[in-house]
């Protein structure tokens, strides 16, 4: 699975504008291969825009993506991504198993459905009807159909909204060991909790890459201890004493 | 029960009215348009069946019927030769014709006339105006002869010949070939719209537009599987009008079979071209006052296109469903088979309207959401 090319994703100046409003203003951004990149920053910050940019649903205005070595757009490099949405998207009147098994199919990949099901711990619902589920599973088989065909590059857009925080350390011990295997993931969160377990960190505030770092070095530069101030001293907010 | 309360639920209904745009527009449009279309169907168009009238009498009773005929109310009638009557109904022109043979004066001096009357015999309500209104001509221009030259009336006895079906034929023959292509035609393009819009209301839209799939291999493969689902449905509509309703049928069963699976074809179609242009599955409902029921009215199901004006008729020609229509009755009616022309063009005319709505939804399929 491993490739020569040194980085999972290179965005460069990146600009999206929706009309007079600029989502996105010049951003620049590396992930590596096998690292986890967390995406920091408030509702409306242009974090989903950015992981919208990085499977071809959002063309950006000015500037280049380039995923797993191929420059954007490119549709074949998107059998080697995985995408899970914000909101669950699944069809509700399948089974977890029927969902999985299309998800495989449509990106030309052989299913991993036990492997992905032990790891959202929902071996025992795959005959579910995705309807009947409770939203923490839904988002649970969201997650599981993003890895299903075995991603080189997993993009998450705030995977663990309603998971419990015991699952949360369980699905990130999976991200884990998916990066030992030389997976790269992009998450987006304003989880600190989460954003600790990222091997860097960046910063996105009003479209702009403000800070990038490790969780440690970001708080250092902050001279701040807890990460959360860290963050809105960074992003320019105003710290409470 | 608290009237507050009862007032709170009208008035949410009504502030969402009024945020939907286009289902308050509906609401109002629709029964206009619909209204207006039924004015022109019915009181615009040349209502009357077209007959001709060939008098190859040289006495005053064959001038006489011809004189009343072309004073009819309730026909169009115009005096023509034999073989052009013969001509204009086999292509569709006249609904029937009469012949007033050359002993008709004297035949009727003996006592007992007997006009021949051809009808084209698929509508049975046409044909029917066609031997009434001769028989009220006949009686009415006999009746004053004899009552002028002291004699009884002649009796009346017409031949009526049927180009097509005959007598038994009845309103449901008339109207089940058309009925088998509308009720596949409607149920497919409500059942492919709604699904392929909660594709999007769902959000999976975006995760297939996400993954390496093609904008054209979801279309197509949409409509394959509507296709799977029509193919069944439609067999089971044909055994059931052919079968159960003995619904009258003189032509090959997988002809019929053939053309509603293009009509069916064109409904999935249709109905992922018109997803896009509507954000809820109540929207999508929409769709059958302004898509469908102008489809029914001026696809020639209720009343045949010949009937409309000019102006009209210019918009059921473009209509998927008035070809279908006119082809299946071709069919079912007539007998026809492939080797007519006027059923190629039915389902070449079909075949092409699925080529246009597959390459319209595919393009306004649109990868880039934003």
């Amino acid at each position: 699975m491993p490739t020569d090319e040194a980085f999972a994703v290179e965005v460069d100046g990146v600009v999206k504008r929706f009309g007079r409003q600029v989502a996105l203003d010049g951003v620049d951004l590396r992930v590596r291969r096998g690292e986890v990149y967390g995406l920091l920053g408030p509702n409306g910050a242009g974090k989903t825009t950015l992981i919208r940019c990085l499977v071809g649903l959002v063309r950006p205005d000015a500037g280049t993506v380039t995923v797993l070595g191929r420059r954007l757009p490119d549709l074949g490099v998107l059998s080697r991504v995985g995408y899970m949405t914000q909101a669950a998207a699944l069809y509700p009147d399948l089974s977890v198993a029927e969902n999985l098994r299309f998800f495989a199919a449509i990106s030309g990949a052989p299913g991993h459905l036990d492997e992905v099901l032990r790891l959202v711990d929902l071996e025992e619902r795959r005959g579910s009807i995705v309807s009947t589920l409770s939203g923490g599973m839904r988002t649970r088989v969201s997650l599981a159909c993003a890895l299903v065909h075995r991603p080189e590059l997993l993009l998450l857009d705030e995977p663990t909204v309603g998971v419990d925080p015991q699952l949360r350390a369980q699905l990130w011990d999976g991200f884990r060991a998916m990066t030992a295997d030389g997976t790269s993931i992009v998450v987006s969160s304003h989880v600190m909790d989460e954003a600790e377990r990222c091997d860097r960190l960046g910063l996105i505030r009003f479209g702009r890459l403000l800070a990038e770092g490790t969780a440690d070095e970001l708080r250092r530069r902050a001279g701040s201890d807890r990460l959360e101030d860290a963050f809105l001293r960074l992003s320019g907010a105003e710290v409470p004493a | 029960m608290s009237g507050r309360r009862v007032l709170a639920i009208t008035r949410r209904l009504l502030d969402q009215f009024r945020h939907d745009r286009r289902t308050l527009a509906l609401l109002f449009v629709a029964p206009l348009l619909i209204l207006t279309l039924f004015y022109f169907l019915l009181r615009g168009g040349g209502g009357r069946p077209a007959m001709g009238v060939v008098n190859e009498d040289q006495g005053p009773l064959g001038a006489a019927v011809t004189q009343q005929l072309l004073a009819s109310g309730s026909v169009h009638a115009t005096e023509m030769d034999a073989s052009t009557a013969a001509a204009r109904l086999r292509d569709g022109g006249l609904a029937g014709y009469v012949v007033l043979p050359a002993a008709f004066s004297a035949s009727a001096t003996q006592g007992a006339i007997r006009p021949e009357i051809h009808v084209e015999g698929t509508q049975p309500d046409q044909s029917g105006a066609v031997v009434q209104a001769t028989g009220l001509a006949v009686s009415a221009a006999a009746g004053s002869l004899a009552a002028a030259a002291g004699v009884r009336a002649p009796t009346f006895s017409p031949g009526v010949t049927y180009l097509y079906g005959g007598p038994s034929l009845d309103t449901l023959d008339y109207f089940g070939g058309a009925f088998v292509g509308l009720v596949v035609f409607f149920l497919v393009f409500v059942v492919t719209c709604v699904s392929f819009l909660r594709e999007r209301s769902q959000g999976t839209l975006e995760r297939l537009m996400a993954s390496p799939l093609r904008r054209s291999e979801i279309v197509v493969g949409y409509m394959l599987a509507f296709t799977i689902l029509a193919l069944l449905q439609g067999l089971e509509v044909l055994v059931f009008s052919l079968g159960v309703l003995r619904v009258h049928n003189a032509g090959n069963v997988l002809l019929i079979f053939g053309i509603v699976t293009l009509l069916a074809l064109a409904a999935v179609n249709l109905g992922i071209l018109l997803s896009t242009f509507a954000r809820t599955e109540f929207q999508a409902v929409q769709f059958i006052p302004i898509v469908i029921v102008p489809q029914v009215l001026l696809g020639g199901v209720i009343l045949p296109v010949s009937s409309e004006p000019g102006w009209l008729q210019a918009i059921s020609n473009v209509l998927p469903l008035t070809y279908a229509v006119d082809g299946l009755r071709d069919v079912m009616l007539k007998g026809a088979d492939l080797g007519w022309a006027s059923v190629r063009l039915d389902a070449a005319v079909v075949a092409a309207f699925c080529v246009v709505a597959l390459a319209g939804a595919t393009a306004t399929l649109r990868r880039q959401v934003a």
